[in-house]
């Protein structure tokens, strides 16, 4: 089985689609599998979280380049595998075969796409036609979509921003690094870098936001030892005692919903069915966050939007530090809002192979280990530092460390089609 | 918005705008396709302030068409700020999307508190863009002379073409309304087409097509602009009695020009200007 796995996943990277009954006996395993997770996975980071693929199969591969490639990478999809794009078929197969032979490393979770409804206007009904003939395929899929969980929930991320991990392309020595430089990186919240690894972005963590966590002793420098979670090393310990542990990060497609204000009830959703056209299932695939206050409508007639309000109660209340979510088209490739409380993760290099934008990926580092979850004894014990819960009392959980990676489109060449260039006609 | 700083990586280069601009002259009228990517946060988030309504998802704020007469100066320009300025502003004209009131009906219950419509405005971006007269005389009233097809059936050596997207939205995935200019030189004339496809599933479709035809040798420019509209179902329908196969159906639907034809004409203006 392992065996024809690997087969079918050489295949399909090359975009060659693998034969129908070959598909359906991946669907089915899917399937077997998706069913057992909850409505909310849980993933444990370090983890790189993605957003929209649409289809665009050989971004897709780009963007294992750039993000390094399955199993060696965790990675999470946030929806919208299919759809718009040419290779909607050759995409989706892939991530679906690279879940079934590494599950751990591979999480997909379900965008308003992966529906019936959606496909069959948006191109994958089409495209499944056009390549087999037969609509067989295309309902194998709509079956898995069913089974996609809603959302997931990454714990363990650090705060800390650790050193770029060397990928496929990594040119940089790791051999130089100072104790220097890992002295800044621990004051760093956001960091970006380009496809090639390149430093484009630093931004240091805001004075007074999030606990003030990160400040690690100059003269620990040299040792990687990281100790106590925020919450322990805030509360006013001297100096050397510093967390690295962040608040747990929500992912889902679209965002909020006005009927469900805890992950819990996430949990509790009846998810295994077409995506609904109202209710909180579908809110959570559709909705978008707006700089308005409150929940708001929108003007289609249908949707909510959703402000800053939310997301922080919503936040606060789930003992989560940040919302990641994709669904919307973000020039920039990723898009904080609400004072970094939530963002917009896309991961479609040139939209529709016209739109020129970027994509990004977002890496999330993992906080140390276990062993370092456990406080160091000079503070905060008291608050049951080992759970989230202990973040409760806090303004706010400070939010992990982010590594986006931005990258363009793939060359045309590896397309296997020509570019676009107009050809004129004779129209009136 | 709260990012911690402003993102300014080097894509497009500064020098992109001039790159990308395409011209061609030809006796006396000089003819430009402006390509490039779509806008970035900032510039996205000046308009949306400047316009006074959110701009589509998909916004080529910097791509233009434009025809320069020389001579005189007279100059016209198709760009996406000034077609979104013609789209309704307020709550009047505002489409809902097939599922509406399924939607409202099950929400009516369970959030009374939740009734506001975020900044309601025309949000299927339907404008009646005709192009704007950047510098010279402006296009008058003038129904005695059509575009003359009949020239521009003949197969001419095309000297210059180009297509130019200035913007589109997915419509949340109700449908899609793009603004998109195409235009082809001949030896002796040209022909701009700026179209409109508007299509809300399950609901309506608009097109609205302006033309701008220019005869080089006399001087003179053609605007006619034409509304077409029909409910959603009834071009369907059209469509299968013209022949089509079921399989074909979504397809065609996606393709204004496979569609244009059998949706009725609302309204129809015919203006025109002779240069210099």
């Amino acid at each position: 089985m392992v065996k024809d796995l690997d087969k079918a996943i050489a295949q399909l990277r090359a975009c060659r689609p693998i034969p129908e009954a070959q598909v359906r006996e991946l669907c089915h395993k899917a399937r077997e599998l998706l069913i057992e997770e909850g409505n909310v996975v849980t993933v444990t980071a370090p983890v790189t979280i993605c957003g929209d693929i649409h289809g665009q199969f050989h971004d897709l591969m780009e963007l294992f380049r750039v993000g390094g490639d399955v199993p060696d990478t965790n990675y999470l999809f946030m929806g919208d595998f299919v759809d718009r794009g040419f290779y909607s078929l050759e995409s989706f197969l892939l991530l679906l075969c690279l879940k079934v032979r590494y599950p751990d490393r591979m999480t997909l979770i379900r965008g308003n796409h992966e529906s019936r409804q959606i496909t069959t206007v948006y191109g994958f009904y089409d495209e499944c036609l056009r390549k087999y003939g037969s609509a067989n395929v295309w309902r194998y899929c709509c079956e898995v979509f069913d089974y996609l969980a809603l959302g997931a929930i990454v714990l363990g991320a650090s705060s800390n921003l650790q050193p770029a991990s060397e990928t496929s392309t990594g040119t940089q020595s790791k051999n130089n690094v100072t104790s220097t430089r890992e002295y800044n990186e621990a004051d760093i919240e956001i960091e970006v870098l380009n496809a090639e690894g390149d430093i484009l972005h630093r931004f240091p963590r805001k004075k007074g936001q999030a606990n003030n966590v990160i400040q690690r002793s100059p003269n620990k420098s040299s040792s990687p030892v990281k100790t106590g979670p925020p919450g322990s090393g805030a509360s006013g310990s001297s100096g050397g005692s510093v967390g690295n542990s962040s608040g747990a990060v929500l992912c889902v497609h679209g965002g909020l919903s006005p009927l469900i204000d805890t992950v819990d009830k996430i949990r509790l959703l009846d998810r295994k069915q077409e995506v609904p056209h109202e209710g909180a299932m579908c809110d959570l695939l559709w909705s978008d966050p707006d700089e308005i206050e409150g929940w708001g409508l929108s003007p289609r007639g249908a949707g909510f939007l959703f402000g800053a309000d939310i997301v922080t109660t919503f936040n606060h209340n789930n003992d989560l530090s940040m919302i990641a979510r994709a669904h919307q088209l973000v020039m920039e490739g990723f898009k904080e809002m609400f004072d970094n409380s939530i963002v917009t993760v896309w991961s479609a290099p040139n939209y529709c192979y016209r739109c020129g934008n970027v994509a990004a990926i977002l890496e999330l580092g993992e906080d140390g280990g276990v062993e370092n979850l456990r406080s160091n004894g000079d503070a905060g014990r008291s608050n049951g530092a080992s759970s989230v819960l202990a973040f409760r009392d806090k303004e706010r959980v400070p939010g992990p460390a982010r590594r986006y990676r931005v990258f363009q489109a793939a060359p045309q060449d590896s397309r296997g089609m020509p570019a676009k260039k107009p050809v004129a006609d004779y129209f009136l | 918005m709260s990012f911690n700083g402003p993102i300014d990586e080097s894509y497009p280069t500064p020098t992109a705008a001039d790159q990308a601009t395409l011209s061609h002259t030809r006796k006396g009228f000089k003819i430009s396709a402006r390509k490039l990517p779509i806008s970035k946060s900032g510039p996205i988030d000046k308009m949306t302030e400047k316009l006074g309504i959110p701009v589509p998802e998909m916004i080529f704020g910097d791509n233009m068409v434009s025809i320069e007469h020389l001579e005189s100066g007279w100059h016209l320009e198709f760009n996406a700020f000034d077609a979104l300025d013609r789209v309704d502003k307020t709550d009047k004209n505002m489409l809902k999307v097939a599922y509406s009131s399924e939607w409202t009906k099950s929400r009516e219950n369970t959030h009374d508190g939740i009734k506001e419509v975020v900044k309601p405005f025309d949000w299927s971006y339907s404008t009646d863009y005709k192009g704007t007269v950047v510098k010279g005389k402006d296009f008058t009233e003038d129904e005695s002379e059509p575009i003359p097809i009949a020239l521009l059936k003949r197969q001419d050596p095309i000297l210059f073409f180009e297509e130019v997207v200035l913007y589109e939205s997915e419509l949340d995935d109700n449908g899609v309304s793009i603004l998109s200019c195409k235009l082809r030189v001949m030896p002796n004339r040209m022909l701009l087409l700026c179209r409109l496809f508007m299509r809300l599933d399950d609901v309506l479709v608009r097109i609205r097509d302006t033309r701008i035809y220019v005869d080089f040798d006399t001087g003179k420019v053609i605007r006619d602009y034409t509304e077409r509209e029909d409910a959603f179902d009834k071009v369907k329908k059209s469509l299968v009695f013209s022949g089509k196969l079921p399989n074909d159906l979504t397809i065609a639907m996606r393709d204004p020009n496979q569609i244009a034809h059998l949706i009725p004409e609302v309204k129809h203006t015919l203006e025109s200007l002779v240069v210099p």
